[in-house]
């Protein structure tokens, strides 16, 4: 027995012993009652008995008054020890007789009493002696207690006796009992108390085979057994938590979805654990499943599933498309599933088998696939599990996504951003270029109107000033262009893009050789040796587009090729015929041997302003290829790698025919009448030049300077009758401009032509945005070519 | 206390009256020999049994006889007034002669009659009447009970075979404290 259990073992001990002591103290005290009660009476009695005999003896004493023989006859009282006194008296009252001898009379009562009865310490008794009817006298008795408390001893000895031996008895059954019945219940306590203080729900506590007890027992070991599967079910619980709780805390770090996909297989692998886990996206539209990610630990099933990242898996009428349908999927065993993607599993060795849906929006945008090797293996809490982590794996991809989305559109807004800046620094560039150019374009359009004319107006020129002047005509073209070149910076994209049908071979040898300077010349200077092959494939189809857009663009591209060989190299050309898609596509490609492009400068190489040129770059070369690029729908390739070399691939889409335009004739007519013409402009050089050149073509000139002077003069002649045939006006004038005089002159005439010439004349012709009332557009320099050419058309 | 103080102031005087009246009793009540004589007879009807055939009929009176001078005069019938044995009155007779005798159950013989002891026991065999006297030696002489004085007491001396051959049934208690004797052949 140990402490805990003292207690209920004193108790009993008490109560048995207390219940056993008031029994015998209740049955002892009626008997000593009983037995003294009892002994009184016999004590009387037996006085009684005694007194009789000895009165009904002692008649005759009394009779005959004979002392001697009544004394003889009390001596009978030595029969009974405890009679200390005895006395007849006569029927006067008078002694008698005493007993024993010689007790003095002084000893006995004076008179006769009747009855017994107990005194303080003697029974007292008087017997009537009477024979037959006839009282002789009285006998007096007294008899000491001493029987009476010798029994009384006798009695309290027995008392203590019996008490002790039954109070002995009590406590050794009640040992026994006790041990019988604690036993089961100690041991209940036992057990209780390792469960308490242990925390082992293992222990059981033993059957004993004690009444009732063992159904005691059996109820608290069932209970028992419940907290153990409860405690287990809990400790599963707070794993799953914990794992869940994980995984949460690891996709939160992370933003893309295969790392998250990833982190969570391992996870899964590693702690539920599983044996293959993997990922399957779900594309709505085309309503297929592809893998995307696998776990890292089944990568062996993976292959034995044929399961690798991009795979289409398809979806069987069974378990996949509960899932797609949002439904958590759990076969326990697929050996008995006939669906293929079961029949795969099973393949491989796996039997059990977890389908749980990603959904964000209602909407499935994928599946978690968990599969163990043994089937009926996921309880319901790890289905549970597994469908709640599939929730957290929707929300943390959808976030991913939100993020990447995020990320995407802040990019483009600071891309956005950093365009629109440049594009206002470009557009500030570009307008105060085009100044420049309609100064430049002014400066030069006497120069060019002279050289031209005198080229062809003057034979008896030497060889050696027609060779400068043709030298002089080039330069002038060549600051032209170079002047139009300028305004392209100020160009804005255009949606009305003028397209026409390009022969690529052309453009590019058209190219080579404007660019010869540059890849010929300047390295030869620089002591480098650049070497071109072009390799033009025959029979190139040709594309629709604007050929000086693609012009510059190839431009552009020998120009990087050479700069990127500063020691000499290979730069090729390359066109040839390609099929993309059953389309048919012309492809260019430049191709050098430089020093190629890292990564990061590959990735950056198009954005505007990014060079690596330093000073001498704009960062806008490639930039404007890309332009032309969109603007043609076309696709741009650039494979580099550092020291390797660049190749630059121009994809276009071909146009279906292949017939090669006719080239345009020459047109070489001229006015055959003399025209009345009216130049307005508030460029006295300019008016000079036009005036001599187109005077030289037999037309009449009425120069004026300025719009306003212009409609006076225009209208002067009309009222005169000498109404101009054609107009010649310049655009920006002071006062009254341009548009100005075409209204007017149209006011008056209708039907009089009015030529703009303008040193903004490129961008109103391509942008289509001629004035009203002007019927052709030139740009400065005037050409004499050109200007004749729009006499003809005018005028015809 | 007061109470007990008073009790032993009292004391002396009760005690010379307690003496006074003892004094008094013990010397009226003195009997003389004839009167416990007579007392003894009337007693021997409780100590003896008599036959059924002693009495006629149940309302027979029980008749002590004196036979001879009467030495009790009226205190016998003093003793016996209005006292029954057995649902029979006593009655106390007075004879003459032994021839007079009928009907008697106890009869005292007188110390006069000393000389005719033998007639009467003769007389009286088998008659189932109780033989008593004073005279010397008249239980010797077949009387059933004698009187003896003995230092100044009264001793009774029984003839128990005289009884017996009477009919007669002496209670054993009346035998203890007695002298039995037989009766003397040679004087008869």
């Amino acid at each position: 027995m140990n402490n805990s259990s003292t207690p209920i073992s004193r108790t009993l001990m008490r109560m048995i012993f207390l219940s056993s002591g008031v029994v015998l103290l209740v049955t002892s005290a009626a008997f000593c009652a009983y037995e003294f009660l009892t002994f009184r009476q016999s004590s009387i009695q037996q006085l009684q008995i005694l007194s009789k005999a000895i009165a009904s003896n002692s008649t005759a004493a009394l009779a005959f008054d004979n002392a001697e023989d009544a004394a003889n006859v009390l001596t009978a009282f030595k029969s009974d020890p405890h009679i200390v006194a005895a006395a007849l008296y006569d029927a006067r009252g008078q002694v008698f007789a005493v007993y024993p001898q010689g007790l003095a009379t002084e000893r006995v009562p004076a008179h006769s009493g009747t009855g017994y009865t107990f005194g303080r310490s003697a029974l007292i008794g008087f017997q009537p002696v009477a024979e037959g009817s006839k009282q002789l006298g009285v006998l007096f008795v007294e008899s000491d207690l001493n029987a009476m408390y010798s029994r009384i001893r006798l009695y309290a000895l027995i008392l203590v006796l019996v008490g002790g031996i039954a109070l002995s008895l009590a406590y050794l059954i009640s040992r026994r009992l006790q041990a019988q019945l604690l036993r089961p219940i100690l041991a209940l306590a036992e057990t209780a108390k390792a469960v308490a203080e242990r925390h082992d729900y293992t222990v059981r506590a033993a059957r004993t085979g004690a009444y009732e007890f063992d159904l005691f027992t059996d109820t608290f070991n069932q209970m028992l057994t419940q907290i153990q599967e409860s405690e287990r079910k809990l400790h599963a619980q707070l794993g799953r938590l914990s794992l869940l709780q994980h995984i949460t805390h690891a996709t939160g770090e992370r933003q893309d979805l295969p790392s998250i996909f990833q982190v969570v297989l391992t996870s899964l692998e590693d702690n539920l654990p599983i044996d293959f886990g993997c990922f399957l996206l779900y594309d709505p539209a085309s309503k297929s499943l592809s893998v995307s990610t696998v776990g890292s630990k089944g990568r062996g099933f993976a292959d034995k599933l044929e399961l690798s990242p991009q795979v289409e898996v398809p979806i069987d009428a069974n378990g996949l498309s509960h899932c797609v349908a949002g439904q958590l999927v759990y076969e326990p065993d697929v050996l008995r599933i006939s669906f293929p993607f079961p029949q795969r599993l099973a393949a491989a060795e796996l039997r059990s088998v977890v389908f749980a849906p990603l959904i964000v929006e209602s909407q499935v945008f994928g599946v978690l696939v968990c599969a163990r090797s043994l089937a009926q293996a996921f309880s319901s809490g790890e289905c549970e599990f597994l469908k709640q982590l599939s929730g957290h794996v929707a929300l943390a991809s959808h976030e991913a996504r939100l993020h990447g989305a995020l990320q995407q559109a802040y990019d483009d807004l600071r891309q956005s951003q950093h365009t629109v800046l440049q594009q206002e620094r470009l557009r500030a560039l570009g307008q105060m270029a085009s100044g420049i150019a309609h100064d430049i374009n002014n400066a030069i359009s006497p120069v060019s109107l002279y050289t031209e004319s005198l080229l062809e107006r003057e034979p008896n020129l030497s060889e050696r000033a027609r060779g400068y002047l043709t030298t002089i005509q080039r330069a002038i073209e060549d600051v032209a262009r170079t002047v139009s070149r300028m305004k392209e910076f100020y160009r804005e994209r255009d949606s009305q893009l003028t397209l026409e049908r390009v022969q690529i071979n052309r453009a590019v040898q058209q190219v080579v050789e404007l660019t010869r300077p540059r890849w010929s010349d300047l390295p030869q200077a620089g002591g480098a040796m650049v070497e071109l092959q072009t390799d033009l494939m025959d029979l190139m189809p040709d594309i629709m587009g604007a050929e000086h857009e693609i012009r510059d663009a190839l431009t552009n591209l020998i120009f990087n090729a050479v700069d990127a060989m500063p020691t000499g190299g290979t730069l090729s050309v390359r066109t040839r015929k390609a099929m993309a898609g059953g389309e048919a596509r012309a492809v260019i490609e430049v191709v050098d041997t430089g020093v190629g492009m890292d990564e990061d400068t590959r990735r950056r190489c198009l954005e505007p302003f990014y060079t690596t040129k330093g000073e001498r770059g704009s960062g806008l070369g490639l930039a404007m290829v890309y332009g032309m690029i969109q603007r043609h729908s076309a696709e741009l390739e650039i494979e580099s790698a550092s020291g390797q070399g660049t190749t630059v691939r121009l994809s276009f889409p071909a146009y279906n025919s292949l017939v090669i335009a006719a080239p345009k004739a020459a047109n070489a007519a001229v006015v055959k009448r003399r025209l009345r013409i009216l130049l307005v402009d508030d460029d006295p050089l300019l008016i000079k030049s036009l005036q001599d050149t187109l005077q030289e073509d037999g037309h009449f000139i009425t120069a004026t300077h300025g719009g306003r002077e212009g409609i006076e003069a225009f209208a002067a002649a009309a009222q005169r009758g000498e109404a101009f045939d054609i107009v010649l006006t310049d655009l920006g004038m002071p006062y009254v401009d341009g548009r100005k005089v075409a209204t007017s002159v149209k006011g008056v005439s209708p039907t009089t032509p009015v030529i703009l010439l303008t040193g903004w004349g490129q961008r109103l012709i391509a942008t289509n945005d001629a004035p009203a009332h002007v019927d052709k557009v030139l740009a400065k320099p005037p050409r004499l070519h050109d200007l004749r050419a729009a006499l003809v058309e005018l005028i015809s | 206390m007061a109470i007990l103080t008073r009790a032993l102031r009292l004391l002396p005087l009760a005690g010379a009256v307690f003496v006074l009246c003892m004094h008094g009793l013990y010397a009226a009540d003195t009997p003389t020999e004839n009167q416990v004589q007579a007392v003894f007879l009337y007693n021997f009807s409780r100590f003896v049994e008599w036959p059924a055939q002693a009495f006629v009929t149940p309302n027979d009176p029980f008749v002590i006889g004196i036979l001879g001078s009467d030495p009790f005069g009226a205190r016998l019938d003093e003793a016996v007034r209005n006292e029954q044995i057995n649902g029979h009155p006593l009655t106390v007779r007075r004879f003459r002669s032994v021839a007079e005798i009928d009907n008697c159950q106890i009869l005292f013989v007188d110390r006069s009659e000393t000389s005719r002891l033998g007639q009467i026991v003769a007389a009286l065999d088998h008659r189932s009447t109780l033989t008593v006297s004073q005279a010397d030696g008249a239980a010797q002489r077949g009387v059933m009970i004698q009187f003896a004085t003995e230092n100044n007491r009264i001793r009774l001396r029984i003839n128990v075979d005289s009884a017996r051959a009477s009919g007669l049934t002496i209670s054993s208690k009346l035998l203890r404290p007695a002298e039995i004797v037989g009766t003397d052949t040679r004087e008869q």
